[in-house]
């Protein structure tokens, strides 16, 4: 599956392409035809070397690369993001000239968050290594401690934190994000959506859906066990809440793309947001539909959220709405008075559609933020 | 979005102020509109309050919503958008509160109500949307075109020192320091602004009123701040961690700070402060408990990279806050009027999820070399030794007194306060507060006949210490502050340095060396009112001012 993130309110990840298939992680870094190589050394003779793009400033590509660096205002203002360029071309862009005085730009001082390399660069920091901060995704060893079948082929996996010096016992996250789990033995990582939220016990839990023949589905089913210690990596990914005031949130969730949206319910719930949430959730099959209990507590912390069913090929019991997510999302939408926020997760069909709906309906581009998992 | 409020707004134009889609303090403009309209909101309730009480109706609790509502609109206290949203609507339904109360008591009186308009009759619209929209008729220079820049800019001068008295109220009023006087000065002020003002004495005299209710709120302050906690005791802080599990406390409210304290007495877990939180080491009842441990990191501009080294929980009681980063981003927590987006919140003093946080987090691995830095001369300690000060005065030991202090920034033109307080001549004392210490406060200054040459006073919130220990100096050499040997050397930030500037004027103190750049608000005119009424100085450099200062040239 590929994992795209759109809409998110984080530094956009704009030199690289998130992907995630078939649970198989790996980035994909596009090839920039103008794409220039950077060299930073701290006062104290550290180095750090990151890729720039042409069109991208320094701060944020070294950002990108997960290399920190002093900065407040991003915007050639406050000039806490002072270098000096010690070799090479690049085009400064609009500043305050008091941040960076005359004197200061004869020597190749640069402000890093309005520079741009014309070529590859090397540049001095005026700090030592210590001020830099390196944004590294975290590695380490969990504890399978419950495997659950919750629906017809979808499994609820509890995972423990060992705690480590590093990070003591906490789980943190943001809600919405994924985590890699290396298959043991195996040189593999699977992508997965946390689907509860940051937390002090160490629990990670996660919502699986076993696929025929599935590297990580067939390990879980024939080999996993409570008491197994598996790797994980991150949290990663920038999928997650917006801050739009009190406006509506709906999530429209297809099979296990529910984690996410259960991981931003219940931080909603921890904080007791007030805004309206619905949350259409559907499955082919009414068998195949998971975790009711879970979403009925959930309204009994958040009276205001809505929940919905769909089930696209219902049978003569079902009771619920009849038909995908989406189109209970385009009847609703149709009758809705203020837009609301669209969090979309699932299959790329589900969310093409829901796209569609949305964008017919008038809801502008940006209140619709969706990830989806793409067959490999 | 406009806001020109501090110190670091954008002057990369002709024309200073943030305008784009983020401010500098990282304040999105969604937010920074909504704080407009709440303010609007806030004169609404004023006009009526202001009337209410006149009638013998004063209505405290709206008063008290006015500091909060205008303290979450400091420059580094609330980002939170939905937040300012609720807040919006309850200020109108306080309005109508007060509003009914007002016409109730007119009627009992037989008075004929006055009929009120602008902010008063004001409704916010339905949703953010709305409220958005409505946010382009109430910013600070909605009538520019209209008034011109120096009546803005003036208007701008009223409304910023306004929010650093409402913040210093609202720091007393956690304590139990209410007074009616001072909230009569804060409802005639706001509904003084609903009018729209356009007479610069009219605005002038309102500034300066301004200043002497802030003088009366910080009195209350340090009043409420020795009765909770005992008066400042000079006391070494250890700047360096301990092993163990912790928590970091930043912002100024001691309140909080105290109930954390007790919270997590016998839990094993240190308690270190940061920024603005340094001087709670000097009060009696808070340094009782063992394990407030120290003081963690510099200013609050440092924050980002120390918050994320920091091995523990950490709690933000008041300004400054910056954006929080993913590193602690959820072991960060907010209290009183401080908001971020998804970032956790204790309304309650309940710091029970706080506690759980830093219990799982690995806490200090190894002790830091012990490192101290003394704290704790209040008023009370610093007069305790009046006779020896004035004594060094007069034998000529203590040739002069600087105060070097206010807030600390990023920009780099803030050096020259820490060489300003490091080139200061060992005939010389240093008094120093606000977070700007920490551009000098490791230094070595040594002691005058026993008397150290670096004297902190505590918080910006104690700005009162400084007047106190100015003016009776004045007292014991028969002479007015002016006549002291005694130079004011203030780095301002945000709108609390605002009040504080307010107050030093409005007791006629000259000549205070304002940096590091003037406020963007202050048009050329107005610098030149203030220049030539109060002899107001921009900083040159350390070595020229020093001099200056110790010759009296500018004097």
């Amino acid at each position: 599956m590929i994992f795209v993130v759109k809409n998110h309110t984080y530094p956009p990840l704009s030199c690289r392409t998130l992907s995630r298939v078939s649970g198989n992680i790996f980035f994909r870094v596009k090839t920039h035809m103008n794409t220039h190589a950077i060299e930073l050394t701290t006062r104290d003779g550290e180095q750090f070397h990151f890729d720039c793009p042409a069109e991208q400033n320094l701060l944020e590509a070294a950002a990108s690369a997960h290399i920190v660096l002093p900065a407040q205002c991003g915007q050639g203002n406050c000039g806490t993001c002072y270098a000096e360029v010690t070799e090479g071309d690049f085009t400064l862009g609009k500043h305050n000239p008091s941040a960076l005085p005359t004197a200061d730009s004869a020597k190749g001082g640069v402000l890093l968050c309005c520079t741009f390399a014309n070529s590859d660069l090397r540049i001095a920091l005026p700090f030592d290594h210590d001020r830099v901060l390196l944004g590294e995704i975290q590695v380490r060893n969990a504890d399978i401690i419950a495997i659950d079948s919750v629906g017809e082929n979808t499994l609820r996996l509890e995972l423990h934190l060992e705690p480590n010096e590093d990070s003591g016992s906490a789980a943190e996250f943001e809600p919405g994000q994924f985590m890699e789990l290396e298959v043991p033995g195996q040189d593999i990582k699977r992508a997965y959506s946390l689907s509860n939220i940051s937390n002090w016990d160490g629990r990670l839990e996660f919502l699986i859906r076993l696929q025929p023949d599935g590297l990580f589905s067939t390990w879980l089913k024939e080999q996993a066990a409570v008491g197994q210690t598996l790797v994980v990596h991150g949290p990663k990914g920038a999928f997650g809440l917006a801050e739009n005031g009190l406006r509506p949130r709906w999530f429209v969730a297809g099979g296990t793309g529910l984690a996410p949206m259960l991981s931003m319910l219940r931080r909603m719930a921890e904080f007791q947001e007030p805004h309206p949430a619905r949350l259409y959730f559907g499955a082919n099959r009414a068998e195949e539909l998971f975790c009711q209990a879970e979403l009925q507590a959930l309204q009994a912390e958040l009276p205001q959220l809505q929940v919905i069913y769909c089930v696209w090929k219902p049978d003569d019991q079902w009771q619920g709405f009849s038909g995908t997510p989406v189109d209970a999302l385009a009847q609703d939408l149709a009758d809705a008075t203020v837009m609301p926020d669209i969090y979309l997760c699932g299959p790329p069909k589900l969310i093409d559609a829901a796209e569609a709906a949305a964008r017919a309906k008038g809801v502008p581009d940006r209140q619709v933020m969706s990830e989806r998992f793409l067959p490999a | 979005m406009f806001c020109y409020q501090c110190e670091q707004t954008d002057r990369t134009n002709a024309d200073s102020g943030c305008a784009t889609a983020k401010g500098m303090c990282g304040k999105d403009a969604t937010t920074s509109d909504l704080q407009d309209v709440l303010i609007h909101a806030v004169k609404g309730i004023a006009q009526y309050t202001k009337r209410a009480r006149a009638l013998n109706v004063p209505d405290n609790a709206a008063d008290e919503f006015v500091l909060y509502a205008m303290f979450t609109t400091l420059t580094n206290v609330n980002f939170n958008a939905t937040r300012f949203v609720t807040l919006i609507q309850e200020a109108a339904q306080i309005r109508d509160r007060v509003k009914a109360s007002y016409l109730a008591a007119a009627q009992a009186a037989g008075i004929t109500p006055e009929e009120l308009d602008g902010a008063a009759a004001w409704q916010p619209a339905a949703d953010m949307e709305g409220m958005l929209k409505q946010a382009a008729d109430v910013g600070i220079n909605a009538d520019l075109d209209k008034v011109g820049a120096d009546i803005i800019g003036l208007r701008s001068l009223v409304l910023y020192g306004l929010k650093g008295v409402c913040a210093y109220a609202h720091h007393a009023y956690v304590l139990g320091g209410e007074s009616a006087s001072i909230y009569a000065g804060i409802e005639e002020a706001l509904d003084f602004l609903s009018t729209d003002p356009t007479d610069v004495d009219a605005l002038l005299n309102q500034a300066m009123a301004l200043g002497t209710i802030n003088l009366e709120v910080m009195a209350l302050l340090d009043k409420v701040n020795n009765g909770t906690f005992g008066a400042q005791q000079p006391t070494q802080v250890r700047t360096t961690p301990i092993k163990g599990k912790a928590i970091l406390v930043s912002g100024h409210d001691l309140g909080d700070l105290a109930a954390l304290l007790e919270q997590t007495k016998d839990t094993g877990i240190n308690i270190y402060t940061h920024g603005e939180m340094l001087p709670a080491h000097a009060y009696p009842k808070l340094k009782a408990y063992p394990h407030l441990a120290g003081n963690y990191g510099g200013a609050w501009q440092d924050q980002q990279k120390e918050f994320a080294e920091f091995p523990g929980a950490i709690l933000m009681t008041s300004n400054c806050i910056i954006e929080p980063q993913a590193q602690y981003r959820q072991r960060i927590f907010t209290a009183g009027p401080v908001g971020w987006p998804g970032v956790r919140h204790v309304s309650d003093k309940n710091f029970a999820p706080l506690i759980q946080a830093a219990q799982a987090l690995p806490g200090f691995k190894e002790d830091g070399a012990e490192k101290f830095v003394t704290v704790g001369f209040g008023h009370e300690a610093v007069l305790g030794v009046a006779d020896k000060v004035i004594d060094a005065v007069k034998t000529g030991a203590i040739k002069h007194f600087f105060l070097v202090g206010g807030c600390d920034g990023a920009a780099s033109g803030r050096n020259y306060y820490t060489e300003f307080a490091e080139q200061a001549p060992q005939d010389t004392v240093v008094m120093t507060l606000g977070c700007a210490k920490y551009r000098f406060n490791q230094h070595e200054f040594g002691d005058i006949g026993g008397i150290p040459r670096l004297l902190d006073l505590g918080q910006c919130n104690d700005s009162y210490s400084a007047i106190k220990i100015a003016t009776a100096l004045a007292g014991a050499f028969e002479c007015g502050v002016n006549e002291l040997p005694l130079s004011l050397v203030v780095s301002w930030f945000e709108q609390k340095a605002a009040a504080v500037l307010l107050t030093l004027l409005s007791l006629g103190i000259r000549n205070i060396r304002l940096g590091p750049t003037l406020p963007a608000f202050l048009t050329p005119n107005l610098v030149q009112v203030l220049v030539d009424k109060f002899g107001l100085l921009p900083i040159t450099t350390a070595e020229a001012d020093i001099e200056a200062s110790l010759t009296r040239k500018a004097a």
